[in-house]
């Protein structure tokens, strides 16, 4: 009984824990790194041009805020350049967002752990991210120089001065991006008051391809990707932890099965007389088999509901206080851009398969003891 | 005449047929009438567990025929041997063998279960083989809270509650104390005289072959003697 309860327990724990993580990971995809959906000129992802602006990005802009599905969109400038400083240098992208906009759209004050920001007031002010801070050794109020081609092909290079370091759930994207503001990046490639990207962001995450094919269908001319399109590690990760979770339960369900195995097998040594001296009085070996499978079925029925309770109750609590794994290697979590706060989140469509499983498993687990139990003589079972 | 309930001709067994072999029963023919009171005596190693097995459809000989109420069980198939037993034979074990999660009742009631018995019928058989026994107060009392005698009590009024056409007995006073052994021995001969119910039991204790109406003596697989209880010499040369 234990033994199904702690399969069960285990089974649940697992997928959940894996749940919670991909679904942290997914939700700072889209809440912190990309939005929803993300909107290009079409040929400027393939090296980056700055001239490659939306031709009528404001136009396209207040049509795709009026869309009901919408909550939030933020408009962007970007540029591939270089960032230096009296130590070294390193490429970087720069990102040329409305603050206020930004800050709603991605988190991105939320990420703020040094400085304070952009001011309404001042000019050429960058955020920078703590992984590139410490490579570059830059602190708040550090100046820097960053280097990109304008619009019209020459090499622009203008000093900024940190206001502020970041630092998100991904250090790989914190040492590649930078923060400024867009009116003053827009100046410096002289795009005006064009810019490159649109993020949508979504009221409703299941409204992702129905409004990406009803922004196609708007804009035929322009690239509209989804966050999945945009990030199909992340998407591939999903399926490969989603895969490697089923291959964790099967190794539990492996566990559980030898478990049971044991069990049975035990219980049938401790009875060898008594199953002798039942089959001596006429009970069919049918009969014994039904027996042993019988209780092993109902050791399961008993075990089950108290895996189920353990498992849904240890999920239901950590979903709500979170678990820290933190401990694990904060770093190696965030390299990965997890959370090192895991919510672990139970796949409630999944509980009939798991409890057919387990159920399944204990069943054909019973058989070799059932059969050891069939093989059983009489009159050398007395004996014992 | 009585009626013929087993009838074996020819029976023998043998361990180690291919090494040194070991004649556990040797050529024994054996006879017993519907309402006989019949020990098997001999010494350890004799055949007598063996035998019983052997007419007990709970082992097979390695040459002869079984005849039981005219059946010949050594030819049945395993299923129907089981099947056999359950309708015909019932056992008395040393010791016990009681299911001890079930109470005195319902060890009784398993073998009726067994046999498909209605409720009605279980309840009415249950409390009058309770009240032969003598034990109609413990009968919802589990084995381990029963004496060693009120257990093999138990046991013999769960090998009643089939109505079988004999019943065999292996030892059954063996691990009981003298006392105990004794009430037993009422109780089985009790039945075998007011209900013609067949008794063939092994003993090693002189006090209940004293008590059997007849005494078979094996010796090396053999039947050295078969004999009434005024003429137990062998047998109580072989029982010491």
């Amino acid at each position: 009984m234990l033994s199904v309860a702690i399969g069960l327990f285990a089974g649940i724990a697992v997928l959940a824990l894996y749940k919670g993580m991909m679904q942290s990971r997914v939700r700072t995809v889209i809440y912190s790194e990309m939005a929803h959906i993300q909107i290009h000129q079409k040929d400027f992802k393939k090296d980056y041009q700055p001239s490659y602006t939306l031709g009528v990005g404001d136009k396209m802009a207040s049509v795709i805020a009026g869309m009901k599905e919408v909550k939030i969109i933020a408009k962007r400038s970007i540029a591939q350049g270089m960032l230096s400083t009296a130590t070294g240098s390193s490429t970087i992208q720069i990102n040329g967002v409305e603050p206020r906009i930004e800050y709603q759209v991605s988190q991105l004050d939320r990420k703020i752990v040094k400085g304070n920001g952009f001011h309404q007031e001042k000019r050429n002010e960058i955020l920078v991210g703590k992984k590139l801070a410490d490579k570059m050794k830059l602190l708040i109020g550090s100046k820097l120089v960053l280097t990109f081609t304008d619009t019209a092909g020459n090499i622009v290079s203008a000093a900024f001065r940190v206001v502020g370091i970041y630092q998100s759930q991904n250090t790989s994207l914190d040492e590649l991006n930078v923060y400024v503001e867009m009116k003053t990046l827009n100046e410096l490639l002289l795009t005006g008051t064009s810019f490159h990207e649109i993020a949508i962001l979504l009221t409703n995450d299941n409204d992702l391809l129905p409004v990406q094919r009803k922004l196609k269908q708007l804009f035929p001319g322009d690239l509209v990707e989804t966050w999945r399109e945009i990030s199909p590690e992340t998407e591939l990760m999903v399926r490969t932890v989603d895969e490697y979770s089923y291959i964790i339960m099967i190794i539990i369900l492996f566990a559980l099965a030898f478990g049971i195995i044991n069990t049975m097998l035990m219980a049938i040594l401790e009875r060898t007389r008594e199953i002798g001296m039942m089959v001596a009085l006429g009970t069919t070996r049918i009969k014994v088999f039904t027996l042993v499978l019988a209780e092993t079925i109902f050791l399961t029925i008993a075990g089950t509901p108290v895996g189920i309770l353990a498992g849904l109750f240890t999920t239901a609590y950590y979903h709500k206080h979170g678990l820290d794994l933190s401990g694990m290697g904060k770093e190696m979590m965030a390299s990965f851009g997890f959370n090192t706060i895991i919510y672990p989140s139970f796949p409630i469509e999944k509980l009939l398969a798991i409890m057919l499983l387990v159920t399944g498993t204990a069943v054909l687990s019973c058989l070799f003891p059932a059969f050891k139990a069939l093989r059983l003589q009489p009159v050398q079972a007395l004996r014992r | 005449m009585n009626k013929t309930v087993i009838d074996a001709h020819n029976i023998s067994k043998v361990y180690n047929r291919e090494t040194i072999p070991v004649y556990a029963i040797n050529n024994v023919h054996l006879h017993v009438e519907k309402g006989e009171f019949a020990a098997l005596v001999g010494p350890s190693g004799s055949g007598k567990t063996t035998l019983l097995n052997l007419i007990g459809g709970l082992d097979k000989p390695d040459s002869g025929e079984i005849f039981i109420n005219g059946v010949d069980i050594t030819k049945l198939s395993a299923n129907r041997l089981i099947n056999f037993r359950l309708q015909n034979i019932g056992f008395v074990f040393q010791s016990f063998n009681l299911i001890p999660v079930l109470t005195a009742k319902e060890n009784a009631e398993f073998i009726m279960l067994l046999q498909r018995t209605g409720k009605k019928d279980r309840e009415l058989r249950l409390s009058q083989l309770f009240r032969q026994i003598n034990l109609e107060e413990k009968m919802n009392v589990r084995p381990a809270e029963l004496s060693g005698g009120q257990q093999q009590r138990v046991a013999v009024a769960r090998a009643l509650a089939s109505k079988p056409q004999f019943v065999l007995a292996d030892e059954p006073t063996a691990n009981l104390d003298s006392k105990s052994a004794s009430n037993l021995l009422d109780l089985m001969a009790k039945l075998n005289s007011e209900e013609n119910i067949t008794f063939v039991f092994s003993t090693h204790d002189q006090r209940v072959i004293e008590r059997a109406r007849r005494v078979i003596t094996l010796v090396d697989g053999r039947i050295a003697a078969d004999t009434a209880p005024s003429d137990t010499s062998v047998a109580h040369q072989y029982s010491q």
